[in-house]
């Protein structure tokens, strides 16, 4: 019985590979190369230095290290918007350099495991782009979402981690941190998230106003777009919303997910969920948060597939008010990541209001509503936006953990120097996000400021289009892996400011990380003596040519 | 005359309709979907669709085209792609923005590029002459963002005297308007910027009132007036200035055109919240609503800007008549 599951798992699996490829075209298309024949040269896509000044500097590295091994690498830096067309959406390329950033919902490691490397990813918008079809990390990606005890779980994870640095669809060359910067003068005690930095919610409600009016001016990289929690599209937006809105559980610094609106949990069965909320919030209008609110922010973000929570979302089967306070929640199928990626971050939202919108204010679709005067019941509550230069929230007092500094402002700055130089100025109190690492050495030699990277589960990959030639054979990517210079690439591009990457899990990430799984070491000696064992050869102008034998 | 001013306002707008056109065409043909950038790809399918439905993006091109031009002739440029805000009203607080840096930065270039050119002409191959026909041409091969970056580095940095860019203070915050121009924190961040911008347009109108205030100063009526025993100053700016100032008019508002398109990177070296920078984020991000509305308001303002100084010119210089035959 156990077998036949497996064999019709198996079955499913390769056939959605299948199915997929031949719909993603170009991928699937490449004719197998002569035995004996030279390696073709390939091109290394990246995103331009206008974008990220590390991308083309490390691309161009990689190709001039794997011409010791006899291959020729072109690499080619090309808009940002080009580099997401051409991999994720239509799967021709050969080889990426890209940020796996560390949001928070990247701490549980679903989505390095399953989006990245399961074979039903490998489709127009998935994350497996590399198309990666192996049964055995299949297998494993599948189980490790359905099994509901943490323990158990985190074997399955390292199990997975273990056969994904084996297989070498991408290799995660730095894990590098999150690049911060403060006024030690203007704020103290504040709080770093992993992924987040001093950037994180959780400094947010930590920090502390040594001197000023008590609001702490944050520098933003981008433009704050919207205000409006059912229309979130990334991890920026993401982070200015969550200061408005509350979800029932919130991701903890270390990224476990904890109880926030909700006051208790239990979890009876794997497909349900019983919460209690806390009593005596409030709406920022002065209107207390009821248990119909839960209920109506469920099923408002399901109605308008919600675009952030939509593929979770699907997975409810029903939410049921169970009591004044409680509300028991019904799974399709167990869902390990369910209580940090959902529960962690959908909002809730208040019912007296979202029950007209978008009806009654003249629009067929909540995505199009701005939500300019947001009424949340989160910690903050919005004064004023001006788009494209800044806004102002204010500590919401009667939130039950209010936070120390009397508000934020966030404000935009059109550069990375322009943000440095208005912290070196003392115009601005905080960043928000990563700071180019050469700026940060700089505000390491100014008074007051407190420069510095840190931890985060993001990372720097070279992602391998394993469906073409010689990328299609796993003994050559792990040759790759002993090529790389991962130590001349953080020492020279990042500063310093990042640690050799090994499992696609990063150590930082403490629980789920495998320390088993280690960095590929830089030798390239060791490089040709995998490809000299899988019958790879070499002609006399040192190039490299494909086994002989198929 | 009127049939001219007739048949230029027709010209007009069918610039402005192809200009509209040709933006449509621009922005679908950068590379990459816009659906890509839009819509984050971390998105699953359905979600994908999802958002593509609701921001009109699965009709086919055509459709998209007529919706378009409708939009932009009712001036309802429909809601942005990002932050579901009305265009609009995006544009209008962007808008005033610019046009106070631009005005500022343009009053200033004017002022003192007619003024020095007039100076400069009454005093021939002085050393004021020499020296700032050579600082006009340095400060004009010098693009904004490498002299913007350099007052930054020595008046803000260095010296503490402006602040780093910006509006206004962060916290502060006033109504769009022209309560603004009261304002002595914002005229503080107004300086740099345009002190920036009326360096590089400079040279223009200087050295252009320059030339022609020389072929005004080689005529009869001068030595007339030289004759008569007027004052040095009434003969510089009274006989000699407003029969110079022509030429100048006609370059300055090609040269407003310019400094429109070119406020970009100064608002980009400042982070000046305007139209600018709003068309570098709109663009990068393909929100086409928003990219769209403001290309074509710059276009329109340029054309508008020409098309005034065409008409004007006609009042102001009496040599020029149309629509009537040269009488023998």
């Amino acid at each position: 019985m156990k077998r036949d599951m497996d064999r019709r798992e198996f079955l499913k699996v390769t056939g959605t590979a299948l199915g997929a490829s031949m719909l993603a075209g170009p991928g699937f298309a490449f004719a197998q190369p002569q035995p004996g024949a030279k390696v073709d040269s390939m091109k290394l896509m990246t995103a331009t230095a206008a974008m990220d000044p590390v991308r083309p500097e490390v691309a161009r590295t990689c190709a001039q290290a794997f011409q010791a091994i006899g291959w020729d690498i072109e690499a080619y830096p090309v808009d940002y918007n080009q580099n997401v067309q051409k991999v994720i959406m239509e799967h021709d390329y050969d080889m990426w350099f890209v940020m796996l950033s560390g949001a928070p919902i990247r701490i549980d490691p679903d989505v390095f495991i399953f989006q990245c490397h399961h074979s039903s990813e490998y489709k127009a918008g998935g994350f497996n782009w590399q198309g990666i079809s192996d049964p055995e990390i299949d297998k494993l990606a599948i189980a490790q979402r359905a099994e509901m005890n943490a323990e158990k779980r985190r074997e399955i994870v390292f199990k997975a981690q273990e056969k994904i640095s084996d297989a070498q669809a991408m290799n995660a060359i730095a894990y590098m941190q999150m690049t911060n910067a403060y006024r030690s003068d203007r704020i103290k005690n504040l709080t770093p998230m992993l992924g987040d930095g001093i950037g994180s919610f959780w400094a947010d409600l930590s920090m502390e106003v040594i001197q000023g009016d008590g609001y702490v001016r944050t520098a933003r990289p981008s433009e704050v777009k919207n205000w409006n929690p059912v229309a979130i599209k990334d991890h920026l937006e993401f982070m200015e919303v969550r200061m408005i809105y509350d979800s029932l559980f919130r991701i903890d610094p270390d990224g476990k997910a904890i109880p926030w609106m909700a006051k208790s949990f239990n979890i009876p069965d794997p497909k349900t969920i019983d919460i209690a909320i806390r009593e005596g919030m409030l709406w920022h209008d002065g209107k207390p948060v009821t248990i119909e609110d839960v209920k109506f922010s469920f099923d408002y973000h399901t109605k308008w597939k919600a675009p952030f929570f939509l593929s979770m979302l699907q997975l409810v089967e029903a939410v049921e008010i169970t009591g004044k306070d409680s509300v028991r929640i019904r799974l399709k199928d167990p869902f390990a990541p369910f209580l940090t990626n959902l529960l962690g971050g959908m909002f809730i939202i208040p019912k007296h209001i979202w029950q007209d919108i978008p009806e009654k204010v003249g629009l067929d679709d909540p995505l199009k509503y701005p939500n300019d005067k947001p009424i949340g019941s989160g910690p903050f509550k919005l004064d004023y936006w001006d788009q494209g230069r800044e806004y102002k929230a204010t500590a919401f007092k009667q939130h039950f953990s209010p936070p120390k500094c009397a508000g934020i402002i966030g404000i935009l700055y059109s550069s990375h120097d322009a943000t440095a130089a208005a912290i070196e100025k003392g115009e601005c109190d905080r960043t928000r996000y990563i700071l180019k690492p050469s700026l940060l050495l700089d505000l390491q030699k100014v008074k007051n400021v407190v420069a510095k990277g840190y931890p985060n589960h993001g990372f720097y990959t070279l992602c391998y289009h394993v469906r073409r030639p010689p990328l299609t054979d796993p003994a050559f990517r792990r040759a790759l892996a002993h090529t790389i210079p991962r130590g001349l690439i953080i020492e020279a591009i990042l500063s310093g400011l990042a640690d050799e990457g090994g499992s696609v899990i990063a150590p930082a990430n403490k629980f789920w990380h495998n320390p088993a799984v280690k960095p590929f070491p830089t030798d390239v000696n060791k490089a040709k003596k995998i490809l000299a064992e899988a019958g790879y050869t070499w002609d006399k102008q040192n190039k490299l040519h494909y086994p002989k034998k198929a | 005359m009127q049939e001219y001013i007739i048949r230029r306002i027709l010209y007009t707008l069918m610039t402005l309709f192809a200009v509209a056109t040709i933006l449509f065409i621009l922005f679908r043909m950068v590379p990459g979907d816009p659906t890509a950038q839009v819509i984050s790809p971390a998105l699953d399918e359905a979600a994908q669709v999802r958002l593509k439905k609701a921001f009109g993006l699965d009709q086919p091109l055509y459709v998209q085209y007529f919706l378009y031009l409708k939009n932009t002739a009712t001036l309802d440029w429909g809601r942005s792609f990002s932050s579901a805000r009305p265009v609009f009203d995006i544009l209008i607080y962007r808008f005033w923005n610019t046009i106070f840096l631009m005005g500022a930065g343009m009053c200033f270039t004017l002022v003192v590029g007619i003024g020095m050119g007039m100076v400069m002409a009454w005093r021939r191959n002085s050393p004021l002459d020499l020296g700032s026909t050579l600082a006009s041409l340095v400060l004009q091969s010098a693009p904004p963002f490498v002299t913007g970056i350099l007052f930054l580095m020595i008046l803000s940095y260095r010296l503490d005297l402006f602040p780093t860019g910006g509006m206004l203070t962060p916290g502060i915050r006033l109504p769009p308007g022209l309560a603004l121009l009261f304002n002595k924190d914002f005229l503080h961040h107004l300086i740099l910027p345009t002190i920036t911008v009326a360096f590089y347009y400079l040279a223009t109108p200087m050295l252009i009132m320059r030339d022609s205030m020389l072929e005004v100063l080689g005529s009869d009526f001068i030595e007339l007036a030289k004759a008569k025993g007027l004052a040095p100053h009434v003969v510089m700016i009274k006989h000699a200035a407003r029969n110079a100032l022509l030429p100048v008019l006609t370059v300055s508002s090609v040269l407003v055109g310019f400094a429109i398109g070119g406020q970009v990177i100064v608002e980009q070296v400042f982070s000046w919240p305007g139209m600018g920078q709003l068309m570098v984020e709109a663009a990068s991000s393909h929100d086409y609503p928003v990219a769209q509305a403001s290309f074509f308001l710059l276009a329109v303002l340029t054309i508008l800007l020409n098309l005034v100084s065409d008409i004007s010119y006609c009042y102001l210089d009496p040599r020029i008549k149309i629509g009537k035959e040269p009488s023998a």
